[in-house]
């Protein structure tokens, strides 16, 4: 345990193995992801952090906030009790291939072959099965002397469409292909990903109108796969600093004439509406977190902060 | 802006009246689908035909433009709605939401001959799943439509959102990504019926990993799949290319649209990168949800509070100056990007700059102002 003074009662929130992260896209979905991973690392469990990616691609959204331009398929440490890696379908499709037939030079020579790449990648459902096979894999690695080799698994989960593309996968998939170790794998998905106690999805959005619209049609989407829910993690959340009263002469003057800082005060008062729209529409837990400072490196390092302080995020809905 | 060797059109007005197809493209989270809507609006206003495809819209939107999931034909918004926000004959407006099944649908009654076939496919239980199960298919279909849409003489403009991804312009490489389904020595693998006995054989080794893996059954159900989607797949290519052709012509303009987050700059000038290697035009930039104009706004001052104030309007202004002060560094930076953005693009394509708004009242009130704006006191910086 790192000499922190750290304050458990923030991460109970996220108890569970499995944490999805999911969001639309430019709601801060990565960042939010690292610092959870983080977090729950500084809070001395071993940590998985994973996104999904493809071989050659030389770009990796979870590598910038942890200095590292690339990630591979198999976990790399990147930290005290973190390792990150990218979900590749490649890999899954030969893990599974692995898994069914006796490994032969053939087989893995004809896995290996460029084209049948390509064709598994854009066959259909193909990349999904892979991405998800990969990670059922990580998820289920064992130390050497028994045991789960991770305590906590953060997915930094593709955008909206791809995320319900992945999540419903394994129900698909078993309407599709009925019987056979593919359908007993997606079976074992399917126990992992729709079990409460194991998988948590959480939905990060902003405090604006339509990022809050969005979030609550996601929540919707992730229930209709039968994915737990655990929370919203309502990110740049500004904290409203004026009293009803002050707020009705601040009022009063913007009336007369529009001041330099109505846009902030209007953004902090959508904020305050974006909890209560949340709460009403989904019943779910609302996290705020607060806005910090613009460049990548300092946003994490706020995130964490407030993840694993309890004093940065009074008022929140924690627990 | 500055003066420049290729004539290009100095305002929205000019881009709308002199284009058949708008793509409006851009990263999540940026407006693109407000703007591409609104931009519609703007050219019913000027009494054009237009068509407006939506991919992924907000609810509230969808609402506003008539649109809901698997309508084979666009919504036409009605004279009345029209005419409340400006629009007059022979201007209109129609929206239509992609669904990528239903253009698959049409595809297949289009292309096969056997009517058995048909039914097979639509029997498949891949097809059936094909919008969530084919990547790529998305963007394919929007193509595929708009392909549909120019020669339909309904419509002088389209205008078309293109679905959120992280490249702007992914869409347009779809058929190189797809393509690996056509390749015939690849297909053919998965599929029963070759000449060669080296084919064979690998054909069989194939087949038996699918079975081990999927069971005989669901096997048979993806060879199938294979074998009827590749006649979809030709089709869809056949007008990929021809759309390819049309989208490097002059009928044609992109837009990107894009937020003052950090990452617009790389965004737009990736953007000028790739449309340049496809030979495809670019219309303009929009920076949207920028502070840059609203910079003349007074900074609340001691003057607001009168001689004997309350303690509440005395603490009340002291943190409302904490607010203006966060707000004035964001307006500042927000008009730096704008200038740099401007710099950068100085004589090769317009910017245009979208103010962020406070509250819309209605997503159609939201519409019109920003047509207003698009058409009204900014012309190009």
């Amino acid at each position: 345990m790192p000499a922190v003074a750290l304050r458990w009662k923030d991460l109970l929130s996220f108890h569970q193995r499995i944490n999805l992260i999911t969001g639309k896209g430019g709601v801060g979905r990565t960042v939010v992801a690292v610092a959870l991973a983080k977090s729950l690392a500084l809070a001395g469990r071993n940590v998985l952090l994973v996104e999904t990616g493809q071989p050659d691609e030389g770009f990796s959204p979870l590598g910038q906030y942890l200095g590292r331009a690339n990630l591979d398929d198999e976990p790399r440490n990147v930290g005290p009790h973190l390792d990150a890696c990218q979900l590749w379908a490649n890999t899954g499709h030969e893990l599974f291939a692995r898994s069914v037939i006796p490994a032969g030079p053939l087989v893995t020579a004809a896995l290996r072959s460029k084209p049948l790449r390509r064709f598994m990648n854009a066959a259909p459902s193909f990349y999904e099965l892979g991405i998800l096979y990969h990670f059922l894999h990580l998820v289920q690695l064992e130390e050497r002397g028994g045991g789960k080799r991770y305590d906590a698994v953060v997915v930094d989960m593709p955008a909206t469409g791809h995320t319900l593309a992945l999540t419903s996968l394994p129900d698909v998939a078993l309407r599709v292909v009925e019987k056979g170790p593919l359908a007993s794998a997606m079976r074992r998905g399917q126990g992992f990903i729709h079990d409460a106690k194991v998988t948590a999805a959480w939905v990060v959005t902003l405090p604006e109108t339509l990022p809050v619209s969005e979030a609550i049609e996601l929540v919707d989407g992730l229930r209709r796969t039968r994915v737990p829910v655990g929370g919203i993690l309502l990110n740049r959340f500004l904290p409203d600093p004026f009293s009803e009263a002050e707020h009705r002469v601040v009022d009063r003057w913007m009336a007369a004439e529009p001041l330099r800082g109505r846009f902030a005060l209007e953004r902090i008062v959508m904020a305050g509406e974006s909890v209560s729209r949340l709460t009403e529409s989904t019943g779910l837990p609302v996290i705020r977190l607060h806005e910090v400072a613009r460049d990548a490196g300092d946003a994490c390092a706020g995130l964490v902060a407030q993840f694993t302080d309890v004093n940065a995020v009074t008022g929140s809905s924690l627990g | 802006m500055a003066k420049s060797v290729i004539p290009l059109p100095p305002t929205v007005s000019e881009l709308i009246a002199t284009h058949r197809v708008i793509v409006c493209c851009g990263a999540g989270g940026v407006g693109k689908t407000t703007v591409s809507a609104s931009l519609a609006l703007s050219a019913a206003r000027q009494g054009k035909r237009v068509l407006a495809i939506t991919v992924d819209p907000s609810k509230r939107l969808a609402e506003v433009l008539g649109v809901s999931e698997s309508q084979e034909e666009p919504t036409v918004l009605s004279p009345e709605v029209m005419r409340s926000v400006g629009v007059e004959p022979p201007g209109s407006l129609s929206a239509w939401l992609l669904d990528p099944q239903l253009v698959c649908d049409r595809v297949v009654a289009e292309v096969s001959i056997d009517p058995d076939a048909q039914a097979r496919m639509k029997r498949n239980r891949l097809y059936q799943n094909v919008s969530t199960l084919v990547v790529g298919m998305h963007e394919y279909t929007a193509v595929e439509a708009l392909h549909g849409f120019i020669r339909d003489d309904r419509y002088d403009l389209v205008v078309l959102d293109t679905p959120p991804s992280r490249d702007a312009i992914r869409f347009l490489d779809t058929p190189e990504r797809a393509n690996a389904f056509l390749d015939p020595r690849i297909i053919s693998i998965f599929l029963p019926g070759q000449a060669s006995l080296f084919q064979r054989a690998t054909t069989a080794l194939v087949n038996k990993i699918l079975d081990l893996g999927l069971g005989k059954e669901s096997r048979i159900e993806l060879q199938e799949f294979l074998t009827l989607f590749q006649v979809i797949l030709r089709h869809l290519n056949r007008n990929q290319e021809s759309m390819q052709k049309f989208f490097a012509s002059r009928d044609v303009s992109f837009l990107l649209v894009t937020s003052p987050a950090q990452a617009a700059v790389d965004e737009a000038v990736n953007f000028e990168v790739r449309t340049k290697a496809l030979g495809v035009r670019i219309g303009g930039y929009i920076l949207n949800q920028s502070l840059a104009t609203a910079a003349g706004l007074p900074f609340p001052d001691e003057s607001l509070v009168t001689a004997g104030a309350s303690a509440v309007e005395r603490s009340a202004l002291s943190k409302l100056q904490t607010l203006a002060k966060v707000e004035n560094a964001a307006v500042e930076r927000d008009a730096a990007l704008a200038l740099s953005l401007i710099q950068r693009f100085a004589g090769k394509a317009p910017l245009w700059v979208l103010p962020r708004f406070t509250r819309e009242q209605s997503a159609f009130g939201a519409l019109t102002k920003v047509a207003d704006l698009l058409m009204g006191q900014f012309a190009a910086f």
